[in-house]
C-alpha cells in the first residue's frame, strides 16, 4: 500500500514543461535588480524583470547599490551585470 | 526594447545563420559539444540547431548537475531523510530522481520530513525555525552553485546555527571534461564552453583544452544569439588555424572569475579524492566535501549513510547521453519507458537534462541530410 501511495505521489508530482530552466540547476542564473539592502547581514531584496522579489546574498559582489543588476544564482550573486544587461 | 531581446533577435539569427554556413567546409563534419544543460535547453528552446547548416552536429555535454548524480547518492540522500526527527532539504529537481528503490519524493509520501527549497538559505532558515531538528541540505550543483552553499554554511556557523547540516554532492568541471577528451569513443571539434560557472572560475580553467587537447572552445552567453555568436567563433577559428579559448560572454564572465566566490569555496570545500559520476564512473578530484573547519557541519560525518554503489539500470543510456556518445532520442527507452513523469534516469528528469529538452520540445529522431 505504501508503495501505491509512493506511485501515485510520483504521478502527481510537478511535471516539468521544459518552458523554464530548472530553477536552481546547473548553469541558469538570472538578472536582478538590487531594490533594499540589509548591509548588517550581507542581504538585499532583488527583483527580476517580472516584480518576483527574493532576498539574495550579495557577499560576492559586494558593494552593490539599490538600482544595481545582478545575476543570481540559488540565492546568491554570483556576478554584477552591466546596468542595462538583462542576459 | 529589454536589452535580452537584442540577443534573441530573429533578423540577426537568420544573418548569423547564414555566416555559419558560408565558414563550413561542405563535406566536413564538425562536432561541438555544449557542456551545460543550460545550453542544451537554449538549442532545443529557441530551435537553433535548426539554423545550423547539417553537418554541424552539437552534442550534449555532463554539466547537468541533477543528471550526473549517481543513484548510489540519492540512496543515502534517502537513507538520511529517513533518520528520526530530519527535515531533509532539496532542490526541486531531485525529489524525481530515482535511486534504487524510489525517489526522494516517494520517501516523502513513505513519511520523511522532505522539503523542496530554492536555496541554500531557504534551507538554513528552516533550520533556525526548528531548532530541536537537524536540518540537512543535500548540495548539488557545479561552481556556480558551490559558493552558494559555502557562503550559507559560513552564514550558519557564524550564526552559531548548530543543527544545520550538509550532505555535500558539489562537483567540479574541468575533470569531467578532461574525462571526455581522454575518450577514445568521442571525437569532438571544439566546445561551447559554461556561461555562468565561468562567473564564478574564469576562463583560464579552460585553457587546457586547446593546450593540451588542440580543440577550440569558447565561453557563452544563453541566448541564441550568444550560442549562434559562440559556434561562429569556434568556426573562425578553426578556419584561421588558431585554437584557443574565447570568451563570448565576456559582458557577464569575467576572464578571472569572481575571486571571492573562490575563495570562500576553498574555505569551506576540499576536493574529494575520487566523485562518482552517473555514466561516466569515478573521476579523481571531480567532487568538493566539506573542509575540516566545516567538519562538524558534514551530514556524512554526523550520520552513517549506506555509500553503496549501484550500478544503472540495464535499460538507461544517459551515461552515453551524458558524454555526447548518442543522442537522447536513440537510447531504446527514450520517450517510453522514460518520460518526464516517469523517468528512468537522470537526463529525463530535469529540464536541462538532454532528454527532458529533446522530449519537451518533440525532437524524436531525424534524418537530415548531409551538406
Amino acid at each position: 500500500m505504501t508503495r501505491l501511495i509512493a506511485s501515485a505521489a510520483s504521478a502527481l508530482a510537478p511535471v516539468c514543461d521544459g518552458s523554464t530552466h530548472c530553477i536552481t540547476c546547473g548553469d541558469v542564473a538570472i538578472s536582478m535588480s538590487v531594490m533594499r539592502l540589509d548591509e548588517e547581514r550581507g542581504l538585499a531584496l532583488c527583483a527580476d524583470d517580472d516584480g518576483n522579489s527574493e532576498t539574495v546574498e550579495i557577499d560576492l559582489v559586494a558593494p552593490v547599490a539599490p538600482g544595481d543588476k545582478i545575476l543570481v544564482h540559488a540565492g546568491t550573486a554570483i556576478a554584477s551585470l552591466p546596468q542595462e544587461d538583462a542576459a | 526594447m529589454k536589452h535580452v531581446d537584442e540577443f534573441r533577435d530573429p533578423v540577426l539569427g537568420e544573418a548569423l545563420a547564414g555566416e555559419i554556413l558560408g565558414l563550413v567546409e561542405p563535406g566536413r563534419h564538425y562536432k561541438f559539444m555544449e557542456v551545460c544543460g543550460g545550453h542544451t535547453h537554449s538549442i532545443y528552446k529557441y530551435g537553433i540547431d535548426d539554423l545550423l547548416p547539417a553537418n554541424v552536429e552539437l552534442v550534449h555535454g555532463p554539466g547537468c548537475p541533477v543528471c550526473v548524480i549517481p543513484m548510489g547518492r540519492v540512496d543515502d540522500g534517502i537513507a538520511l531523510a529517513h533518520q528520526p526527527d530530519v527535515i531533509f532539504t532539496c532542490f526541486g529537481d531531485m525529489l524525481r530522481v530515482p535511486g534504487s528503490d524510489g525517489t526522494l519524493l516517494d520517501a516523502k509520501a513513505e513519511g520523511a520530513d522532505i522539503r523542496m527549497v530554492y536555496s541554500p538559505l531557504d534551507a538554513l532558515r528552516i533550520a533556525k525555525a526548528n531548532p530541536d531538528r537537524p536540518v540537512v541540505f543535500f548540495a548539488i550543483g557545479f561552481e556556480t552553485t558551490a559558493p552558494s552553499t559555502a557562503l550559507t554554511l559560513k552564514r550558519a556557523k557564524m550564526e552559531g546555527v548548530s543543527n544545520f547540516f550538509c550532505m555535500c554532492n558539489h562537483v567540479t568541471i574541468v575533470p569531467p571534461l578532461r574525462a571526455l577528451l581522454d575518450s577514445p569513443d568521442l571525437r569532438l571539434d571544439g566546445f561551447i564552453g559554461p556561461g555562468h560557472v565561468s562567473t564564478v572560475v574564469g576562463v583560464r580553467p579552460f585553457e587546457f583544452i586547446p593546450a593540451e587537447y588542440n580543440k577550440p572552445i569558447a565561453v557563452a552567453g544563453f541566448e541564441p544569439l550568444d550560442v549562434l555568436h559562440a559556434i561562429h567563433m569556434i568556426l573562425t577559428q578553426i578556419n584561421e588555424g588558431r585554437c584557443e579559448v574565447e570568451n563570448q560572454y565576456a559582458r557577464v564572465v569575467p576572464w578571472e572569475g569572481n575571486p571571492r566566490a573562490l575563495q570562500v569555496m576553498s574555505e569551506v570545500f576540499e576536493l574529494r579524492p575520487h566523485f562518482e559520476w552517473r555514466g561516466m564512473g569515478f573521476i579523481s578530484q571531480s567532487g568538493l566535501k566539506l573542509s575540516e573547519a566545516y567538519a562538524d557541519m558534514d551530514a556524512e560525518i554526523e550520520y552513517t549513510v549506506p555509500g553503496i554503489r549501484v550500478a544503472d539500470p540495464k535499460a538507461c543510456q544517459c551515461g552515453e547521453v551524458l558524454k555526447g556518445v548518442i543522442k537522447p532520442w536513440e537510447c531504446k527507452v527514450f520517450g517510453s519507458g522514460c518520460t518526464p513523469e516517469r523517468p528512468i534516469g537522470t537526463c529525463m528528469v530535469s529540464s536541462e537534462g538532454a532528454c527532458a529538452a529533446y522530449y519537451n520540445y518533440g525532437r524524436f529522431a531525424r534524418e537530415r541530410e548531409v551538406v
